[in-house]
């Protein structure tokens, strides 16, 4: 009877034992999880930040390339606006304009500075393009700076000029509107 | 010998020509229309190089700058006709010759408009590769004088066009161009 109610106890020590080291190795294995997880998290933190940072820059990156090129088309339309072209069709304007002689004679003295010599070639393109250009008789820039103070009529637009390395214009193309 | 090289010259001749009809005749409607335009932009030229030569108040370097302008609208030896209310014949003069006339009217004031322009006869190819056609003007002449001496008339004028295509070198390369010429200007109304 004794032996029975030892055995017994033994058991139910036994069974204590067990559940603690049982209870002991899931605390251990819970604590584990949550070190690893917490591990992942900081891991997928980090690496979220590095993402955040990698786009930060490259939109940085993409804003200062928008802005040199922002920067360098107003540079060419400024060049443009202040350009032999430019200055050319404002001549053209004025001369053809409605006002006297002598401020026509002034202008076309100015614009003349413009062109390697007052005999430079002036085409006007009276319909085409690429190879297959029609042509009126060709005349020179101070013929055709006379011809729009005489017939007061800007009907022409400059088509492209041709430029010598001092910058002055070598031969004129024009196209009928 | 003499007949066979007459013969090969015949035939250059020929080819020349047919070459220059070939040329001219591949031309498609919209750059016939261009040329057309550019034919008619010829004759207002022309209308305000008279107005300006005219014009008693245009001095005498810039109206004798504007009569070579004028000039070089031309075809050699064009003409133009005169007439007058007071007489019954038409007068024909170089067109320099005219030009200086012009300039010299015993008027104080002159003015000289030219309107409805347009063509009575289309730009037709030549045998000879041209195209020719015909554009007629209304010319209103006003002249007067401080003396109370006044001249107004209208007159009709028929203009000979004539459009060539030729070459030129600009900057060491071969431009061609359509050249339009006036020709003669003959008178065919006069009125009040």
């Amino acid at each position: 009877m004794i032996s029975i109610r030892n055995s017994s106890r033994l058991a139910v020590w036994a069974l204590v034992l067990v559940l603690c080291i049982t209870g002991c190795k899931s605390k251990k294995k819970a604590m584990e999880a949550s070190r690893a997880a917490e591990k992942a998290k900081m891991e997928q933190e980090a690496s979220a930040r590095k993402q955040k940072e990698q786009e930060e820059l490259k939109r940085k990156e993409a804003e200062e390339k928008a802005a040199r090129e922002a920067e360098m088309k107003a540079r060419e339309m400024k060049e443009k606006e202040s350009g032999p072209k430019a200055r050319l069709g404002q001549y053209f304007d004025a001369i053809a304009s409605p006002g006297n002689v002598a401020s026509a004679n002034n202008s076309i003295t100015e614009a003349l500075a413009l062109f390697a010599s007052p005999e430079t070639p002036v085409l006007i393109i009276i319909s085409g393009s690429g190879a297959q250009k029609d042509y009126d008789r060709p005349t020179t820039i101070k013929a055709y700076l006379n011809y729009l103070k005489d017939q007061k009529k800007n009907i022409n637009r400059i088509e492209s000029l041709q430029v010598d390395p001092s910058g002055k214009v070598t031969e004129v193309e024009l196209r009928k509107n | 010998m003499v007949k066979s090289t007459y013969l090969y010259m015949f035939f250059f001749i020929l080819c020349l020509i047919g070459n220059l009809s070939a040329q001219t005749a591949n031309v498609s409607p919209e750059r016939k229309q261009a040329i057309d335009s550019l034919a008619l932009e010829k004759v207002r030229d022309l209308s305000k190089y008279i107005g300006i030569i005219g014009n008693k108040k245009t001095a005498f370097a810039e109206a004798t700058r504007v009569m070579d302008r004028a000039e070089e609208l031309f075809a050699p030896e064009s003409e133009m006709g005169v007439s007058s209310l007071n007489r019954k014949d038409i007068v024909y003069y170089k067109i320099r010759k005219y030009f200086e006339r012009l300039m010299a009217l015993n008027y104080d004031r002159v003015s000289i408009k030219w309107y409805e322009i347009h063509y009575i006869s289309d730009l037709e190819l030549q045998p000879d590769g041209r195209y020719v056609g015909v554009v007629t003007v209304y010319q209103r002449f006003e002249g007067e004088s401080d003396d109370g001496l006044k001249y107004k008339d209208t007159t009709k004028k028929d203009i000979t066009i004539y459009v060539e295509r030729k070459k030129t070198q600009i900057a060491g390369r071969t431009v061609e161009f359509w050249d339009v010429m006036l020709g003669d200007i003959r008178v065919t109304e006069t009125k009040v």
